[in-house]
């Protein structure tokens, strides 16, 4: 398929989803309480645009998003890493690992406050712990997966030393996984950022818990609205970086 | 466990085998046993055998990538600075498929001693003795199966090795791309004088390639024949001698 014709079906897609939400919110069967109509999602962005809110709250979870995500995916690479490289630490961690992959970032929620307040580092904690995890898997199968004769080629050619052997060898070859999983991080991160700041840490989410408490679903939905535009402009970023230090493939 | 020295003397031998022996684990039987070869400087040398027979290995352990279980291997490394003393051909091309072409010949440049100029220059001059002086910019997956085999050669030409070692390196080619790159490598030998270790289960390869042949055979296997070899691609002596080293290892093949 051509591009031109992809991008049209893709916003023919969207036009038709809009549509049918306002058909369904302006019949009456749904009340306008529950289910906004889209239309009303404009004149929620003016309102919160010129009083300066809708930017402050971009901004304030823009930055925990940035700060969690940054942290969470070097820790998770790193750590999913040298697991896979070294089978004694490998064993050391594993059942660690194991204990405390299962605990969702929502249930560190006391403890983030306990630790950090109720302040811009406990959001950013939430949100590094689930980008850590997604990283920590993504980066552990693609450093195993890497082709065991190309770390060979190394040894022959005298760079099998652990310096050459991980930065020429291994992490190159194990970047397409390790960078499918930043990108699965990027998309769990915002996820989070909702989740993170539903207790008052100010942000997107708060201002949707403050929006549905006074049952200004319309604002609600433009919040819901505004974070699918990041996360779709921060993937789309992303694919482009990724294309680009993917060159080499096929 | 045996490793490979690597004495400073120039010798007439560029390796020395005495009483190899080379096995899998520690408890296995060793699979080749009592190897004693000495490679002549600027020779051309085939390792034959059935499959299994270990020439591979063999050849791995030359290179360091796998410890003899005794004996010992010597390379007689040459004074110059700036090159590495064995220079490795896989059967697959093993390209680093993340570097374009010239980066993957620069690759086995990059712990040495040389210059950044020096190693994009040697890199070049390598691409040209393979006749891919076109294709630097290239990426691996670009290429064909003949071209990724040249690059793999430059690649070991250009740490200026004492002794190229070369593991069934046309296996797995086309029979058309294979002799072109047998014509190539015969003329590289030529040109550069390299000494040659080159592993191949291709009877008529080795024939036509090699001055030397060596026959493995036998379990555990060992040297069985050592052939004086100048028949080349010349009509009736070779299929002679190829016929001849046939029922040799035919004899040998009690595997």
């Amino acid at each position: 398929m051509k591009t031109y014709n992809k991008i049209a079906l893709s916003a023919l897609g969207v036009i038709v989803f809009l549509l049918a939400w306002e058909a369904v919110a302006r019949s009456g069967v749904v009340p306008a309480r529950l289910l906004p109509s889209p239309s009303a999602v404009p004149a929620a962005f003016l309102t919160e645009f010129k009083s300066g809110i809708w930017q402050a709250m971009v901004l304030a979870s823009l930055s925990h998003y940035l700060v969690g995500l940054s942290l969470g995916t070097f820790l998770g690479v790193s750590f999913g890493t040298a697991a896979a490289l070294w089978g004694k630490w490998d064993a050391f961690q594993a059942w660690v690992v194991r204990m405390l992959r299962p605990i969702p970032a929502i249930a560190w929620i006391p403890f983030a406050i306990i630790w950090f307040g109720v302040s811009e580092g406990a959001a950013s904690f939430l949100i590094s712990l689930t980008v850590f995890w997604i990283n920590y898997y993504a980066s552990y199968a693609a450093v195993r997966g890497v082709d065991k004769d190309l770390i060979e080629l190394g040894y022959a050619f005298g760079q099998g030393g652990l310096i050459p052997r991980l930065f020429k060898i291994i992490l190159p070859g194990a970047l397409p996984g390790i960078l499918s999983g930043v990108r699965a991080g990027l998309g769990q991160g915002w996820m989070t950022v909702v989740a993170a700041e539903l207790f008052g840490i100010s942000g997107l989410g708060m201002r949707m818990m403050e929006a549905s408490g006074l049952l200004a679903t319309h604002i609600v939905v433009l919040y819901m609205v505004t974070i699918a535009l990041l996360y779709g402009v921060s993937d789309f970023l992303f694919m482009q970086v990724q294309s680009r230090v993917l060159s080499w493939q096929r | 466990m045996a490793a490979v020295t690597f004495p400073k003397t120039s010798t007439a031998s560029v390796i020395d085998l005495e009483d190899v022996s080379i096995g899998y684990g520690r408890d296995a039987p060793p699979v080749l046993v009592d190897v004693n070869l000495s490679v002549e400087r600027g020779s051309f040398v085939a390792i034959v055998g059935p499959s299994g027979v270990g020439k591979s290995t063999l050849l791995r352990v030359v290179a360091g990538l796998h410890s003899a279980r005794g004996g010992g291997v010597t390379i007689h490394q040459d004074q110059r600075p700036g090159h590495r003393p064995v220079g490795l051909v896989f059967q697959d091309s093993r390209l680093l498929p993340w570097r374009r072409v010239i980066r993957n010949v620069e690759f086995g440049l990059e712990g040495l001693p040389v210059s950044r100029d020096e190693r994009r220059s040697r890199a070049e001059a390598a691409l040209k003795l393979v006749r891919l002086d076109g294709y630097a910019r290239r990426w691996p997956y670009e290429l064909s199966g003949g071209q990724r085999q040249r690059i793999g050669i430059a690649r070991a030409m250009a740490v200026d090795p004492d002794i190229l070692l070369m593991d069934e390196p046309f296996g797995a080619l086309d029979a058309i791309t294979r002799h072109n790159l047998q014509d190539e490598l015969r003329r590289i030998h030529q040109e550069t004088g390299k000494t040659v270790l080159f592993v191949t289960h291709d009877l008529e390869e080795a024939v036509h390639l090699a001055d030397r042949i060596i026959v493995l055979g036998g379990t555990p296997a060992r040297v069985v024949r050592d052939v004086r070899n100048s028949a080349g691609r010349d009509g009736s002596v070779f299929r002679d001698q190829v016929e001849q080293l046939r029922s040799e290892i035919a004899d040998n093949y009690s595997i």
